[in-house]
């Protein structure tokens, strides 16, 4: 083809879907920003393929599978998407995955960590984050060997992921040797839970464990203050996210959480990206941010090395993905998707910040 | 806590969101008392409020301290005010060209102004959840293990005091009398020198000023408020309309206290994942054994 001078060059598009409105959408927004940063990166050393650029498609699931599912198809339908970062939260990974699969295009989640996502044999769906079936019997072995916790409630928000921990939470705290004392659902979106939590306190259990998002979350410890409910709270890392302190202010104090991940803010190797994004975001940072960063680096190492526009071709580069030298350490798939990164970080709210309290079987 | 104390810190909390429920449920039965129309825009009215109050505290907490009296005072009028002058305009440019036109145009728009409302507030708002002042902190009347918190206390005392407010609006003066009259016969009231169109706008005004109140009582309640909160809640407050007896001003407010203790027992001792389904359940139940509500609309005496 003849070059008259500066052509146009072409594009090669990354999708990107997450809860970019409503009230998880901080978590959306913040894999959007990871993307952002590292397709701008990419795209300024340079065309990725001779005549290319990358281009970053921005949807919005609303945290709805149904949502997810269209979101999944218009991005199947558009020849220049070669691979998906995203979604966010596990219902919306797990209902999308399928559209995926038939397009043959990768979709690497930094945080959808249920299990069974990637136990469905979906060849195209991968993960940076670790997953709850480690995440949850690591928390139960906090809760009963660290916080001493003997009677414990457990409340979940009866969505994939929420439903999910909480269910491993029980099942692996029963094993210890302590007494569950209820397990109850609770509704996304509600409000009032001070029925249930005056319930709880008529038990008054050592610990109550929340499987479940920051908004409910919030909402959950505000209301047992003000109930004077005293029990310990552990969750998952749904409500690892600065918002639930926002929310929850001087309630979330002593709260802990379990993470997917170590806390990156100490991390040499995420030091240069941590700037890179205060500087362009500034300081509310999401707790998936690096995982999604990562996600992204993959996907464009995998589109470089493939080196031409197509979906099977990029697909095999992300599957073979060895030691991947990113923020978060070093990544590899195994033959489920599953990274080979599972460490679970403990942290507490102290002076209304998460602390890394360390890693949850120290 | 024994089984009887739980109990009656159940209906304690029930009465309190029960309370919020009566208020919202006011602006629904007014309107559908006059002009029979369910006004859907009613629970995106409701949460302007909640907004509106977040807004006036932003003005003004650098001036005022966040438990002064004043601050709560210029909170609730403002969020009234507005909330009174968005519902009169509302209907002012969306209901009253239909007035003629079939009922269902009418309700069609109202959903209609529902969507426009809750859109407005995401982009004046933003889409994520904001976090509303704590007043009163958690300080709580301790009963032995009872607590009433002074938040709890001052929403039943602020709701009932607006409520017989109300009543005795509608009850002991000329405006309340036309209203009434309005509401009985539209025609005959014309015809008896009533200014029906501004009579109607008035009962727009007033069901909408409390259900503002209401958003302001919701964000100081529950602390975290999101544009789309408007939907459900309302959605219960027409319940509680319904269940009191819709176009029945006491019935309203008998119907959302009802429905706050119901809902509250119901997640309480039976599963708190189901609660949204006892509301509905008693909405459909009611239809079928006792459509006209708890207080029966003596229109025929």
């Amino acid at each position: 083809m003849f070059s008259l001078g500066a052509k146009k060059p072409g594009v090669f598009k990354i999708g990107c879907v997450g809860p970019i409105t409503g009230d998880q959408a901080s978590l959306g927004l913040d894999q959007l920003h990871a993307l952002q940063i590292a397709v701008d990166e990419a795209n300024a050393k340079g065309e990725i393929i001779p005549g290319y650029r990358l281009e970053v498609v921005s949807l919005d699931d609303q945290h709805n599978p149904s949502q997810a599912v269209a979101m999944a198809k218009r991005l199947a339908a558009d020849p220049l998407v070669l691979a998906v970062v995203g979604h966010v939260n596990s219902s919306c990974s797990l209902s999308a995955a399928p559209i995926y699969q038939n397009a043959r295009i990768a979709q690497i989640s930094p945080s959808s960590s249920n299990p069974e996502i990637s136990r469905k044999g979906f060849d195209t769906f991968f993960r940076t984050c670790a997953t709850d079936d480690i995440q949850a019997p690591q928390a139960a072995y906090f809760a009963f060997e660290r916080l001493k916790a003997k009677k414990v409630f457990v409340i979940d928000d009866k969505t994939t992921y929420g439903k999910g921990i909480a269910d491993e939470f029980e099942k692996e705290i029963r094993r210890l040797g302590a007494s569950v004392l209820g397990h109850e659902g609770i509704i996304q979106g509600e409000k009032d839970f001070t029925p249930l939590l005056t319930k709880i306190k008529g038990l008054s259990p050592d610990l109550i464990f929340f499987g479940g998002m920051y908004p409910e979350g919030a909402l959950l410890v505000r209301q047992a203050k003000s109930l004077g409910l005293s029990s310990q709270w552990l969750g998952g890392d749904g409500i690892y996210v600065s918002a639930f302190i926002d929310l929850a202010k001087e309630d979330a104090e002593g709260v802990y959480c379990t993470f997917i991940g170590a806390d990156v803010s100490n991390m040499e190797s995420a030091k240069r990206y941590l700037e890179i994004y205060t500087a362009r975001f500034g300081q509310q940072r999401g707790p998936y941010s690096a995982y999604a960063y990562d996600a992204a680096n993959i996907i464009i190492d995998a589109i470089r090395k493939a080196a031409k526009k197509d979906r099977p071709a990029v697909l095999a580069q992300v599957r073979v993905t060895k030691d991947f030298s990113g923020v978060v350490g070093l990544t590899s798939f195994d033959e489920k998707g599953d990274s080979s990164i599972q460490l679970i970080g403990v942290f507490q709210v102290r002076n209304q910040a998460f602390e890394y309290v360390g890693s949850a079987r120290e | 806590m024994s089984h009887s104390e739980i109990f009656v810190q159940q209906l304690i909390n029930g009465l309190t969101i029960g309370m919020i429920y009566a208020l919202i449920a006011l602006g629904y039965t007014m309107v559908y008392g006059i002009i029979q129309l369910i006004n859907f825009a009613h629970g995106e009215i409701f949460m302007a409020g909640a907004f509106l109050g977040l807004t006036v505290f932003g003005l003004f907490s650098p001036a005022l301290k966040l438990n002064s009296a004043l601050m709560l005072i210029l909170m609730f009028v403002s969020a009234m005010f507005v909330c009174g002058l968005l519902g009169g305009l509302i209907e002012r440019a969306a209901y009253r060209p239909l007035r003629k036109s079939p009922r269902l145009s009418c309700l069609i728009t109202a959903i209609g102004v529902s969507f426009i409302l809750q859109n407005l507030m995401m982009l004046i708002w933003g889409p994520v959840n904001k976090s509303f002042p704590a007043f009163f902190k958690h300080s709580a009347l301790s009963l032995g293990p009872l607590r009433i918190t002074f938040m709890q206390g001052f929403i039943i005392i602020t709701s009932l005091v607006m409520m017989s407010a109300l009543h005795f609006f509608v009850t002991r003066t000329m405006l309340g009398k036309a209203l009434r009259a309005t509401s009985e016969d539209m025609t005959a009231s014309r015809l008896m020198g009533i200014k029906v169109n501004r009579v109607i706008s008035l009962c727009f005004l007033i069901g909408s000023g409390l259900g503002g109140a209401g958003g302001v009582m919701y964000g100081m309640y529950y602390n975290s408020i999101s544009f789309h909160d408007g939907y459900l809640v309302g959605i219960k407050a027409f319940t509680a309309a319904v269940l009191g007896g819709i176009g029945n001003v006491p019935g309203a407010m008998l119907g959302g206290v009802a429905l706050g203790m119901l809902e509250g027992l119901g997640a309480g001792y039976l599963s708190s994942e189901w609660k949204n389904v006892f509301a509905f359940l008693i909405l459909v139940g009611l239809l079928l054994c006792w459509p006209s509500g708890i207080l029966r609309k003596l229109r025929n005496e």
